[in-house]
């Protein structure tokens, strides 16, 4: 017996022009699927990347002993902190800080020496981890004249625990999300299979094999993924075309927000080889249990 | 009767659950090229018999050879290459009504792997034959009873099998028409194929003179020369 893909797949797109109904609920069923499940993946990846960009601009603070030389200091932070930036912050400039962010209220200060505010050198570190930002503030710990060093470290906490309880919270609802998917697009292709029984039972009659038989299915949920796919991400990016400029302008943080971020390539693959492989294990539970039934 | 078996069967037994014997005890032979009425009236076993000899169901105990194999014994993956040598007319058709009269015949020859052109050279042929060229485009339920049958039959025997089986091919057929479809049987039987046709008009057993065995409850209760006996007498 000759097998013939292109056959296969003739007959496949047959099926699905003969059968409209039910090729658009397969392939409504896939792109609801896949469309939620990339939804997910943008929201939760976007959301990761506006905390990280919040909260990830980590800066230490070495606060100095009154009688601490300040350059020598910042020379060694330099050093400690493995090229990162540095800055010296005499306790003058301290003080006009502390004045700028009091703005209308900065009166209050109006009579305090400069020598108040302890001077300080200051590391920008951004992109790190909380745990490196911990293991860097423990080497600036050695800074000449150093009083103490602070990084933050609560907000950091609050942000690290946040996007672990949220990674873990995607994690489940994605593994949840899957089950279903599976379970739907699997019920659905067997709706499929079940309205071309008879078809099926008269090539098995003509002595057709069950990969025979099998095969246009397959492809068929191979077409329908791509399809679902495809659609899903055409929905997406239509959806972030119209909210992500909005979005960025309420949150003030354009650059975690971009296209390609947001919808990257590979979630884009994800989705389209994703429905296509969906399809494929849809269907070839749902002919195999067919036509494999007692 | 021809030397080489084709089927045979050894004290077969076919049982539903819930019912009595379908068969029981059935114990013949078809010699390759004969031509045999299986006849009874209905419930008497001859749809069953005819459903365990292409697999369509297996048999409850005995032994049924089909070209030599135990199909009591078949593996799955044996089954098909065993029905592709086997042309069945169905009672009830079995014409898929969303396809041609052209593609309804070409399933047994797409299922074999045959290419596209070989397909459409031996469809038009077979088409021919039953008198259904001009209907090759058609949709099976735009066609009368009768043309249906002849479907059928040109889809049972586009493969030229070794053995065709006929379940009451002409039960819906006015007379012109039966003796239309008869006649496309024989033919095949004159070019080599091996032809059980269960039936239980008895004017085709008469007209045709071929071997008859005869069902009743299951058994097998004649077979051959004793119906020509009476048909003769």
């Amino acid at each position: 017996m000759v097998l013939r893909p292109l056959s296969f797949v003739r007959r496949a797109l047959e099926a699905m022009a003969r059968g409209p109904f039910m090729t658009a609920v397969a392939v409504g069923t896939l792109f609801v699927a896949l469309f939620t499940t990339g939804l997910f993946a943008a929201v939760l990846g976007g959301a990761e990347r506006l905390l990280a960009a919040w909260a990830g601009d980590v800066q230490i603070s070495v606060y100095l002993r009154p009688d601490a030389d300040l350059p020598a200091a910042a020379r060694a932070a330099a050093q400690l902190a493995g090229g990162r930036e540095v800055q010296a912050v005499p306790p003058a400039e301290a003080l006009r800080r502390l004045r700028a962010s009091l703005g209308p209220e900065a009166a209050v200060l109006d009579g305090v020496s400069a020598d108040v505010l302890p001077a300080s050198v200051e590391v920008r570190a951004p992109g790190i981890s909380l745990a490196q930002a911990r293991a860097l503030a423990a080497r600036l710990q050695a800074v000449p004249g150093a009083a103490d060093v602070d990084f933050g470290n609560a907000w950091l906490e609050r942000v690290e625990v946040l996007l672990r309880r949220l990674r873990w919270a995607g994690l489940a609802l994605f593994g949840v999300l899957a089950l279903a998917t599976a379970v739907l697009v699997s019920n659905t292709l067997r709706l499929g299979v079940y309205a071309r029984r008879d078809e099926i039972e008269i090539m098995k009659l003509v002595g057709a094999t069950d990969a025979w038989v099998e095969a246009p299915f397959l492809v068929e949920g191979v077409l329908q993924g791509l399809l679902g796919g495809a659609l899903a991400v055409a929905a997406l990016l239509g959806l972030h075309a119209l909210l992500a400029p909005r979005l960025a302008a309420a949150v003030g943080v354009a650059a975690p927000l971009a296209r390609a971020e947001v919808v990257p390539p590979a979630l884009v693959l994800a989705l389209v080889g994703g429905g296509a492989a969906l399809g494929l294990a849809a269907s070839a539970l749902a002919v195999g249990r067919f036509l494999r039934k007692p | 009767m021809a030397s080489e078996a084709l089927v045979q069967l050894f004290h077969v037994y076919k049982q539903y659950a819930g019912e009595g014997p379908a068969l029981a005890d059935a114990t013949l032979e078809v010699g390759r090229g004969e031509f045999v009425f299986l006849t009874g009236p209905s419930g008497a076993g001859k749809s069953t018999l005819l459903k365990l000899i292409f697999c369509a169901e297996p048999a409850t105990s005995g032994q049924l050879l089909v070209f030599g194999r135990n199909v009591a014994k078949i593996l799955p993956r044996h089954v098909p290459p065993l029905r592709r040598a086997i042309g069945v007319v169905f009672q009830d058709f079995k014409l898929l009504p969303h396809r041609t009269v052209a593609e309804n015949v070409a399933v047994p020859l797409e299922v074999r792997g045959l290419a596209p052109r070989d397909v459409a050279r031996k469809v038009a042929v077979v088409l021919r034959s039953v008198g259904l060229e001009l209907k090759a485009g058609k949709f099976p339920l735009s066609l009368s009873g009768g043309e249906q049958q002849r479907v059928a039959v040109a889809r049972a025997l586009v493969g030229d099998p070794a053995l065709l089986l006929a379940d009451e091919p002409t039960g819906n057929l006015d007379p012109d028409r039966t003796v239309e479809v008869m006649d496309l049987i024989e033919a095949a039987n004159a070019r080599g194929t091996t032809v059980v046709v269960a039936t239980h008009d008895r004017s085709l057993l008469e007209r045709y003179q071929r071997r008859v065995i005869a069902l009743e409850s299951g058994r097998v209760i004649s077979d051959g020369d004793a119906f020509r006996r009476r048909a003769g007498s």
